[in-house]
């Protein structure tokens, strides 16, 4: 092949390349940044979950035993239900986690959050969980998650197609040109964050398809085990199971010594320490009921939990959970690495700032597409813009205005959680009515850093006001920076906002013939 | 921008109409991309020499990586015929070699 015939085959490759980056990332662009941004406030559901529960005492020791908490779960099923699932409090989660399974299993999990000392249930609130839950499956189940996985298919394309027209990946990444017009400022935007996200971009957009992996790509399964979805993981995981045996017990072996076996058990390993995770009762009150505890063990990536299995009624130990088979351990790795429980603050602060970065990409991106049909015309200019305002001016707002409902509703309102929600999804709306009607004023984005810097920096003030009364200045001196932590963050974010909304650069046209050489730089996908 | 995937050839007669042709790379891109991941985790499911929970483990996991490939030559291809040519192809092949075996992919 003449060099000539290769440069053509690759400019049409690059071409082709263009056309799919451009409307295959443009579609679902304004659905991955709802779950690039829900992903990122993610990293912090706990922490939040604790800013949006201000009646929790500081960090103490638990006056609740296990037998207590269990046997108050139980009680709260109508129905004696399929397991019950009890998390002591810890350091990052300072408060009792528990609730049951019912029978059926179309019935959701119901949950429970428990005072550690008074054992009484905390007003309801959405919590932290709320961004983990709008990441994972927009809150529409099983059809949700299929959706999601959508988007992260796109995602993997955008990202790989963007590579292959992004030529000079390395030469390019130094091309800045923020007096340049518009669409290439924009366009350096984009690049900037894509490439210095791309890895994690690759990682998280990849990780994020492997964790439910049985579910979209079922062919593994149905091959290799015949569809038989419990007996693969039964043999990869190590784990124990029994039928229920349909004949009730009233006697019960106390949880509390079950979880001193186990911890001794944990401790003759010498590693991974001995803290307790969730703690499981499958069968309650059945005589082939089954006492699953769980090892807590942040020192790795992979979560393995060594699991040791009783007999809930008499106490004796029934197994211990095998190590897991090495496919499932790079399973387990891959979806821990997406999940980031690991590696403490310093990873979920990095996982933030890169999924933020990711926001910036798509963004970037809308722009870009946008500046080239503004100034060439074009088909769609209109929905863009309004979509643009409607969903990356109003979901950053409507988060803001759930944690202002979560302040503001007070705790004795019935079903708190519900107003929460509506207060969210109000916001939302309003911020994306007004986004539509003011689609083509220009102002749109400006208009909405005011509106986020106003409530970004008021929120704050409003923990000030309505949290427990020198919890924040406590907590301080305590060392414990999470919830003033929260606080700084979202005032940060306030200041930034105000800057963007306030004090805009002032943008000069300069004339053509004094533009520095750096600005007459071409990249290598605006010729195609 | 879409006008630069199709053939060069003149709109109107519909078998050389840039507009179908890309359709037809889009419809190959999702449909036969995913028959394509499909047929290869199968594949990959009984032949590669692991054990069965390792070989389901990487088949599965491998198949997202497949997907993303067979999308972007859905588009790189010469013509979007050539596209569905190559994927379903591959892609019947590769299922008829995992269906050949029988139960041999469950073993252990």
């Amino acid at each position: 092949m003449s060099s000539a015939e290769s440069t053509v085959k690759n400019k049409s490759l690059r071409q082709a390349m263009a056309g799919l980056h451009t409307w295959g990332g443009l579609l679902p662009s304004w659905l991955l940044f709802v779950i690039l941004f829900g992903g990122s406030i993610a990293c912090f559901d706990k922490e939040l979950e604790v800013w949006m529960r201000p009646t929790l005492h500081p960090v103490g020791e638990t006056s609740l035993t296990l037998d207590q908490v269990s046997a108050w779960v139980q009680k709260q099923a109508p129905k004696p239900p399929h397991a019950i699932w009890m998390r002591p409090p810890d350091e990052r989660q300072p408060y009792w986690y528990a609730g049951y399974e019912p029978q059926n299993e179309l019935e959701p999990f119901v949950s429970f959050t428990l005072d550690p000392q008074t054992g009484e249930v905390l007003p309801k609130t959405l919590g932290g969980n709320f961004w983990f839950t709008l990441h994972y499956n927009l809150f529409g189940g099983m059809l949700g998650m299929y959706i999601v996985a959508i988007a992260g298919m796109f995602m993997l394309v955008a990202l790989v197609s963007g590579i292959i027209i992004h030529r000079r990946i390395f030469k390019d990444f130094f091309t800045l040109r923020p007096d340049a017009n518009g669409q290439r400022a924009w366009l350096d935007a984009h690049n900037l964050f894509g490439v210095v996200g791309l890895p994690f971009h690759l990682l998280i957009a990849y990780t994020g398809l492997a964790i439910f992996v049985t579910f979209y790509m079922p062919a593994g399964l149905k091959v290799g085990y015949k569809g038989d979805i419990e007996k693969m993981f039964s043999e990869v995981q190590g784990q124990f199971g029994r039928e229920e045996l349909k004949r009730k017990t009233d006697h019960a072996a106390s949880i509390d010594k079950l979880v001193l076996d186990a911890k001794r058990r944990w401790a003759a390993s010498g590693e991974g320490g001995t803290e307790t995770g969730w703690i499981s009762v499958h069968h309650p009150g059945d005589k082939a009921a089954v006492v699953d505890i769980r090892r807590y063990d942040r020192s790795r990536v992979v979560d393995f939990q060594w699991i040791m299995s009783y007999d809930a009624t008499t106490g004796a130990f029934l197994h211990e959970q095998k190590p897991y088979k090495p496919g499932y351990t790079a399973y387990a790795w891959l979806t821990n690495v997406h999940m980031a429980q690991f590696g403490g603050a310093i990873v979920r602060w990095l996982y933030l700032g890169l999924g933020l970065m990711g926001c910036a990409m798509v963004a970037g991106g809308l722009q870009v597409w946008l500046r080239k049909r503004e100034a060439k015309g074009g088909w769609g200019v209109g929905f863009v813009r309004a979509m643009n305002g409607a969903v990356l001016g109003g979901l950053p707002i409507a988060s803001l205005g759930l944690l202002y409902g979560n302040r503001l509703i007070p705790n004795t309102v019935n079903l708190r959680d519900h107003w929460e929600a509506y207060t969210f999804i109000g916001v939302w709306i309003a911020v994306a009515l007004w986004a539509i009607a003011r689609r083509n004023s220009g102002r749109v984005g400006r208009d909405l850093f005011s509106v986020a810097a106003v409530l970004a920096l008021g929120l704050p003030a409003l923990d000030v006001l309505t949290g427990q009364p020198g919890a924040l200045s406590a907590a301080i001196a305590r060392g414990d920076w999470r919830v003033p932590g929260i606080d700084l963050a979202i005032f940060a974010v306030g200041l930034l906002c105000a800057k963007l909304a306030w004090w805009p650069r002032v943008t000069k046209e300069a004339p053509v013939k004094v533009r520095a050489k750096r600005e007459r730089r071409e990249l290598a996908e605006e010729s195609v | 921008m879409s006008n630069a995937i199709s053939s060069k050839s003149a709109a109107g007669n519909w078998r050389t109409s840039p507009v179908l042709a890309t359709t037809s790379r889009i419809i190959a891109a999702i449909f036969a991309g995913y028959g394509l991941a499909y047929a290869s985790t199968m594949f990959l499911t009984v032949y590669l020499p692991l054990v069965r929970s390792d070989r389901v483990v990487f088949a599965s996991l491998a198949s997202f990586i497949v997907y993303v490939a067979a999308i972007v030559y859905a588009f790189a291809a010469r013509s979007a015929s050539r596209a569905w040519l190559v994927l379903v192809g591959l892609s019947l092949v590769l299922a008829a070699a995992a269906l050949v075996a029988g139960d041999f992919g469950a073993r252990r």
